[in-house]
């Protein structure tokens, strides 16, 4: 038995259906990234998890027990949230304390049990020396460690993070994505994560949930959902930039940027699909070269193409190339729903 | 245009000019500062330190002998003292009051629109009116109170409270004062109320559900989480409150007259009595000008711990 299961959650304001039909197993221990656009229900899901919304419909069970109607102080579940929401006129110690003594009822902590567990807490994430200071004294990255130990004294059996990074300007952002993770996998507490950020998504999780209109679209490991999306719109929705999309009669293909290069320096050209290109504007990256242009056949699809600096082949503005994708590389998908087609299924077509 | 580009006017206009939009803009609050607050004010100084009466304009100086009187005046004391005690009991209650009425209000329940409505009825009411409305549910003869008990047997020949058919509210020296006190509460709450309630609504949900996933009950989320955080705004509503009503004269003035004897007398109106209508200028300003330390120290206190307490 999985340690979270959600079965047929839906949740409905009013007319908009923002979480429409959510069947999803989080087991022990894992990095659940629960990853789409803003609106696409995904903070909805997870204030149903922590139980500050009742779902309109569906199931949910912490631990082999349903918790659907129970309020979140008995769930065994901790939650941080975007803003940290640090109880501004507490110091540290005791907004880390404060769920100890909230549960100290049921759980019967005494002042001793609570001084001890607030300050391993503390020394876990390196901020002991803090203890004494307010809120508003701390960067933005000593405010997000404040938020996870007050999340974590409790020793939730879940940890529920909602886009916990965003607030961090991009330099800390990815030392506190290896700081999360590490922490998690040292604490082997299961975490749900909740962001609109392909990167952290791919970064942190040990799977993906892709979700969009309150639908889960795929779910797999990032590498999976990466190579092999299940439709278009997760495929278009990862990588940066975006996946190619070019409509034939009967169905789309797509290709990613990356996979898309000159012909001389494909690896096995037999194997792959030859494109004209031209190419209308380059953009230098740095570490890449980002064309944009068209591909024969396709002139109202901008089709763009990544190549790597390194790579000393002239590419010039206004000029026609030979480009190549592998044929692994290259996804099929229904031209109506937009799900993926395999390719054997196309062979008489293409 | 035929070219398509605007060409500035190179003209400058009077309200281009800052600093004459600026008087412009300021004018109206100065004048109104200084002619109906600053001016009287200046007046009340000067007056309290003269001789003058309405029989005699003439101001001679002299010196701190209103104030010395004023203060040797055993009615002045009890009045003095009158004063405080109404506002600061009146106080506790209204804290007390708006709270609960804060909380309640900032709760979803059906009918939530009305309620709000109904007890902010207090606050919209004109001071006299409602007043006069209050002297009448205290009549010394006809009061609907006294009805009311008489009916269930507190009063009458067998009554528990008392064996008359009345309570006097208004001629008994106790009641005359929680009558007083009384009507403050009910016309000073609404509006602590109100400022209660926006603060309430200031504290971020992020902050109330944190909490609740914290597993904080009511109570626990109530005392340790929003009342602190609305503090600051409290003392607001307590210092607007406490001003208004030090300064108030209406209530006392319809209800009682500062009677029986002088047991609801307060400075406010007791300095109309002498100053206005018996026309002793000098004396009636020198007993405002009593409240004035007490109002302006309370003030700089209540601004600086408002400011000092932490809001994020």
């Amino acid at each position: 038995m999985s340690l979270v299961e959600l079965q047929g959650i839906k949740k409905f304001f009013d007319n908009v259906r923002a979480v429409d039909g959510i069947e999803l197993e989080i087991e022990d221990g894992e990095f659940l990234v629960i990853l789409g656009p803003s609106g696409c229900g995904k903070t909805t899901l997870m204030r149903m998890i922590a139980g500050l919304e009742k779902p309109t419909a569906g199931q949910i069970f912490i631990g082999g027990e349903d918790v659907t109607a129970l309020p979140p102080r008995k769930r065994g579940v901790s939650m941080v949230f975007q803003s940290y929401a640090l109880y501004p006129h507490m110091n540290v110690f005791n907004n880390i304390a404060f769920p100890l003594k909230a549960q100290s009822r049921e759980k019967k902590y005494d002042k001793r049990a609570i001084r001890d567990k607030v300050e391993n807490t503390a020394r876990l994430l390196e901020i002991d020396m803090l203890l004494d200071r307010r809120p508003r004294q701390l960067s933005g990255g000593q405010r997000q460690r404040v938020a996870i130990a007050r999340a974590m004294v409790t020793q939730p059996a879940v940890l529920l993070l909602d886009e916990p990074l965003s607030n961090l300007d991009a330099k800390l952002r990815a030392n506190a994505r290896d700081e999360l993770k590490e922490f998690q996998r040292s604490s082997n507490i299961t975490a749900v994560f909740v962001t609109h950020d392909q990167i952290e998504a791919m970064g942190l999780g040990d799977r993906i949930v892709v979700m969009s209109q309150g639908k889960i679209q795929q779910i797999g490991t990032p590498q999976f959902i990466y190579d092999d999306p299940a439709n278009e719109f997760v495929a278009t929705f990862l990588g940066s930039p975006s996946m190619n999309i070019l409509r034939s009669e009967v169905f789309s293909f797509g290709f990613r940027p990356e996979n898309f290069l000159p012909k001389t320096l494909a690896d096995n050209p037999e194997n792959s699909r030859i494109f004209h290109y031209y190419i209308k504007r380059v953009e230098y990256l740095g570490s890449d070269r980002l064309l944009y242009g068209y591909v024969h056949g396709h002139d109202n699809e901008l089709t763009l193409a990544k190549v790597p600096s390194n790579v000393r082949v002239a590419l010039d503005v206004d000029c026609d190339y030979e480009f190549a994708v592998h044929n692994s590389d290259i996804k099929f998908f229904d031209r109506q729903s937009g799900q993926r087609i395999e390719q054997q299924n196309l062979q008489g077509v293409v | 245009m035929a070219s398509g580009a605007a060409v500035l006017n190179p003209r400058r206009y009077l309200m281009d000019d800052r600093r004459f939009v600026g008087v412009i803009f300021l004018a109206p609050a100065l004048l109104y500062i200084l002619l109906l607050v600053g001016l009287p004010f200046l007046l009340a100084i000067a007056f309290g330190f003269s001789d003058v009466t309405v029989g005699n304009t003439e101001l001679n100086f002299v010196g701190f002998d209103n104030f010395v009187a004023v203060w040797e005046n055993d009615i002045f004391r009890q009045v003095f003292s009158n004063t405080v005690m109404f506002t600061l009991i009146s106080q506790v209650f209204i804290l007390i009051f708006a709270n609960i009425l804060a909380i309640i209000f900032t709760q979803e329940f059906t009918g939530k629109w009305f309620a709000r409505f109904i007890f902010i009825l207090p606050w919209a009411t004109p001071v006299s009116l409602a007043a006069i409305g209050w002297l009448w549910m205290f009549d010394t003869k006809y009061s609907p109170i006294d009805y009311l008990l008489l009916q269930t047997g507190f009063l009458g020949p067998k009554g528990i409270l008392s064996n008359s058919r009345n309570l006097f509210w208004l001629a008994n020296p106790a009641l005359s004062q929680i009558s007083v006190i009384f009507v403050q509460v009910w016309r000073m709450t609404p509006l602590a109320t109100v400022i209660l309630m926006a603060g309430l609504s200031s504290i971020p949900t992020d902050i109330l559900d944190q909490a609740e996933v914290d597993g904080s009950r009511f109570m626990r989320t109530l005392l340790q989480i929003k009342l602190p955080l609305i503090l600051p705004i409290m003392v607001i509503a307590l210092l607007f409150s406490m001003i208004t009503m030090f300064g108030d004269m209406t209530v006392v003035y319809v209800l009682t007259r500062g009677g029986p004897v002088d047991y609801t007398r307060i400075i406010g109106l007791y300095s109309f009595q002498i100053g206005i209508e018996g026309g002793n200028l000098a004396q009636g300003a020198a007993m405002a000008l009593f409240a004035f330390p007490l109002l302006l120290a309370l003030a700089l206190l209540m601004l600086r711990t408002a400011s000092r307490a932490e809001v994020r």
